[in-house]
């Protein structure tokens, strides 16, 4: 069995950040993990020099190999360790052809550089951003037998599926100076020995390629000082400080995309801030509701209806004015223009949304055959050339409109300016209405959203979230929202007139864009699975659940001390059985003191961490194994007895467990 | 309905329409009463005497009864695009919040 790491950098190019390499650290990496060949693949370059100084010091096989951007992916191109000139030649002909950041070169000038791709090892990015396309694969065709992906999970996925090629996982890693933790991403194969040859011919066999030395794909490697765990549920147990926090937080550091839940981290004791956790994990939502009303008011925040009656007022008396004066007209108010009001300008709008539906009914391939059952190509161009000609019409005399109106404009302030005649102020009727109507139309909207309904209801593994409208009930909820020192209260007394409470909102020193906010409040609760709201206990449950919902978008689960949060939750069911579901898919590893798990969760793999002195050195270990088993043991091979772990870590001592045993347990029987 | 008039050389407004045999002179109308018009004339058929300088002799209620009268041929001559926009205002909303 070799392990392998076919993706290493040790040279920065324009495709990644800068770093300085360390020679040592890729050894200390190498030694530490075992591993028996790595690949040198940097992006679109090969450094020669540095290569051979690399196989020089390294105890392990090393490739030459380059990672190519390949039509907008990554594919990794390994060579044997040998001819290394002719290899370094092709490179760089790559490296000419790659000088810009999202610069690639084609399949065809692959094959141009590399006639010969069947002497190569490639491996594609397959489940890896940026991943190499399929159509690419399809050119590639039988010259790729394996691909890289990034999670465990995956890795499983492509062995079970037939279709899919055989995975691979490598750490694609920069080695530099002072590294503490290494990755142990990296890929067993069934190989005799360390050729590219052997090495392929292992890759054409899912059967013979692995996540762990002796136990297939059960187990991986989960820290560099070569603890194992199952790819399923694992338990950690052990007394205060033995590193078992330690030992999660080493492999949420070398792995990606890990969901992990921290000590307490879940706890829900304040009833106000779950309610805000609540409210803020689903403010989209929220937001989602209440689009349509921002958008209302946005506009009606612009409505000034006391100005325009003062309009109309200003009009109608200027108008009265000015024919009581009708006498005593000048010659400037005597000319016809003194008065004239200016043309309405038409609105093009509706047209053009008519023009725009037009076109769409003209360019729809999807539904071509219902349209033209009903409407005849012939009338749809018709209909859209006949719209086009009025919308250009319209748009034509508003022009002239628009001219008229401003010279008319001139004139009329040149007459005035001269005559001592009232004049009459002018007055746009439309507009005047169109705002009624929105004010109007503005309310009614508020009143309906105001009243209690149920929006939005989800269930969450026998929880239920409800988010229901309601009023707001006073100035100092309106205080709490904000989330500042403002006064409310003048504004809240025009709570029940929407349109003067937003004018009294724009006197409190809030943003205009958030004045929707405040207008109704949308609650969340969370019941439980008989109705009522959650309990103290409840909550962290909830939270627990929540938390870890959306754990399989992730690769690794990790969860400390739950119990920290709540009580006895193992012997929830429902927690149970989502940890165990989770398991499924994806790594879980649970750190807990609680006595109920090692009977409750029953996990597929079992660690025990300790901790001892010896002589003023403190010593860390960590055994592992299947909770069936006897002995547990540790890297090193030295074992424990997994009873004496249970006696230990969960019943307080063998002592303790068979006085138990005999005085409780036996009496209960009884 | 009929709601501007031309009767006795002089203009005419109505005031209340659950009164149709009250009319008031045109220059007693104010902002309130051109406010109720506008709306009358938004919602409703709205109908009025043409202007005719010949028949209102009273200068003062000639110049009151042109105005009025051209703001309201062209509101009501654009009628159909204004109730289309009224219509369609704030209708998404409307509909998502019913």
């Amino acid at each position: 069995m070799k392990k392998i790491d076919l993706h290493i950098h040790t040279v920065p190019s324009i495709s990644d950040a800068n770093f300085f390499f360390s020679l040592n650290s890729l050894k200390e990496y190498v030694v530490r993990l075992n591993i028996d060949c790595i690949a040198i693949t940097n992006h679109n370059l090969f450094d020669k020099t540095q290569f051979e100084e690399i196989c020089q010091e390294l105890p392990a096989k090393v490739f030459p190999g380059i990672e190519i951007d390949l039509e907008s992916g990554h594919i990794l191109l390994i060579s044997e360790n040998e001819d290394l000139e002719d290899f370094n030649t092709k490179c760089k002909l790559v490296s000419s052809l790659i000088t810009k950041k999202d610069d690639w070169i084609t399949y065809e000038q692959l094959i141009e550089i590399f006639p010969l791709l069947d002497k190569y090892l490639l491996i594609p990015h397959y489940d890896k951003k940026p991943n190499i396309k399929e159509e690419t694969l399809t050119k590639l065709g039988k010259n790729i037998v394996a691909g890289e992906v990034t999670s465990l999970r995956k890795f499983k996925a492509c062995i079970a599926e037939k279709d899919k090629l055989t995975p691979v996982i490598f750490s694609d890693c920069r080695f530099i100076e002072g590294m503490t933790d290494f990755p142990t991403r990296q890929t067993y194969i069934d190989a005799e020995d360390s050729t590219l040859v052997a090495i392929k011919g292992c890759l054409f066999d899912k059967a013979k390629v692995f996540l762990s030395k002796e136990e297939g794909n059960e187990l991986f490697q989960a820290t560099d000082e070569g603890v194992m765990m199952s790819t399923g549920l694992n338990v950690i147990i052990g007394g205060r400080s033995t590193g078992k926090t330690h030992t999660l937080d080493k492999i949420s550091r070398s792995f990606e995309n890990i969901k992990y839940l921290k000590q307490f981290a879940l706890l829900q004791n304040d009833h106000e801030k779950f309610k805000e956790l609540v409210t803020t994990r689903h403010s989209l939502l929220s937001e989602n509701y209440l689009k349509e009303l921002k958008d209302v008011v946005y506009e009606i925040n612009e409505i000034d209806i006391r100005s325009n009656n003062i309009e109309v007022e200003k009009y109608i008396e200027s108008l009265k004015k000015y024919a009581s004066e009708s006498d005593k007209l000048d010659s400037f108010s005597k000319c016809k223009l003194y008065n004239e009001s200016n043309f309405e300008i038409d609105d093009l709008d509706n047209i053009k949304k008519l023009i725009k539906a037009t076109e769409l009914l003209l360019d729809n391939k999807e539904y071509r055959d219902v349209i033209d059952k009903h409407v005849p190509l012939t009338s749809l161009k018709s209909l859209i050339i006949e719209l086009i000609k009025t919308h250009n019409e319209i748009y034509q005399k508003n022009l002239m409109k628009n001219w008229t109106n401003d010279l008319l404009n001139r004139i009329k302030e040149d007459l005035r300016f001269r005559s001592s005649t009232t004049a009459i102020d002018d007055v746009d009727f439309s507009k005047i209405m169109l705002e009624k109507i929105k004010v109007s139309k503005f309310r009614s909207i508020v009143k309906t959203l105001q009243k209690e309904q149920i929006i939005d209801s989800k269930e969450i593994r026998g929880f239920k979230v409800v988010a229901k409208t309601k009023k707001y009930t006073g100035a100092s909820q309106l205080k709490a929202k904000s989330k500042r020192q403002l006064t409310f209260s003048e504004a809240f007394n025009n709570y029940e007139d929407p349109y003067k409470f937003l004018i009294a909102l724009k006197n409190v020193g809030i943003e205009e864009t958030d004045f929707y906010k405040y207008i109704v409040d949308i609650e969340y609760k969370t019941l439980n699975k008989h109705g009522f709201e959650v309990s103290g206990g409840e909550r962290s449950e909830f939270n627990l659940l929540h938390e870890i919902s959306d754990a399989l978008k992730h690769d690794i689960l990790l969860i400390d001390e739950p119990e920290s949060s709540f009580d006895n939750i193992f012997l929830k069911n429902e927690v149970n059985e989502l940890i165990k579901e989770i398991s499924k898919e994806i790594p879980v590893i649970v750190v807990t003191h609680n006595s109920t798990i090692g009977a409750s969760i029953k996990p597929d793999y079992l660690l025990y961490t300790q901790k001892s002195i010896n002589e003023d050195e403190v010593i860390y270990k960590i055994y592992y194994g299947h909770p069936t088993s006897k002995i547990l043991k540790n890297s090193k091979d030295e074992e424990i007895m997994n009873l004496d772990i249970l006696f230990d870590c969960l019943e307080a001592g063998k002592e303790a467990y068979y006085e138990r045993k005999e005085r409780t347990y036996e009496i209960l029987k009884n | 309905m009929k709601y501007l008039k031309i009767s006795e050389n002089k203009g005419h407004f109505l005031k209340d329409k659950n009164q149709p045999e009250n009319w008031t002179e045109i220059d007693q109308i104010e902002k309130d009463d051109l406010l109720k018009l506008l709306d009358i004339a938004s919602n409703e058929v709205f109908e009025f005497d043409l202007y005719d300088e010949d028949i209102i002799g009273n200068k003062a209620h000639q110049i009151i009864y042109k105005h009025l009268s051209e703001k309201f041929t062209t509101f009501i001559a654009n009628k159909d695009r204004f109730k289309d926009e009224a219509d369609n205002i704030y209708k998404d909303a409307i509909e998502k919040y019913q």
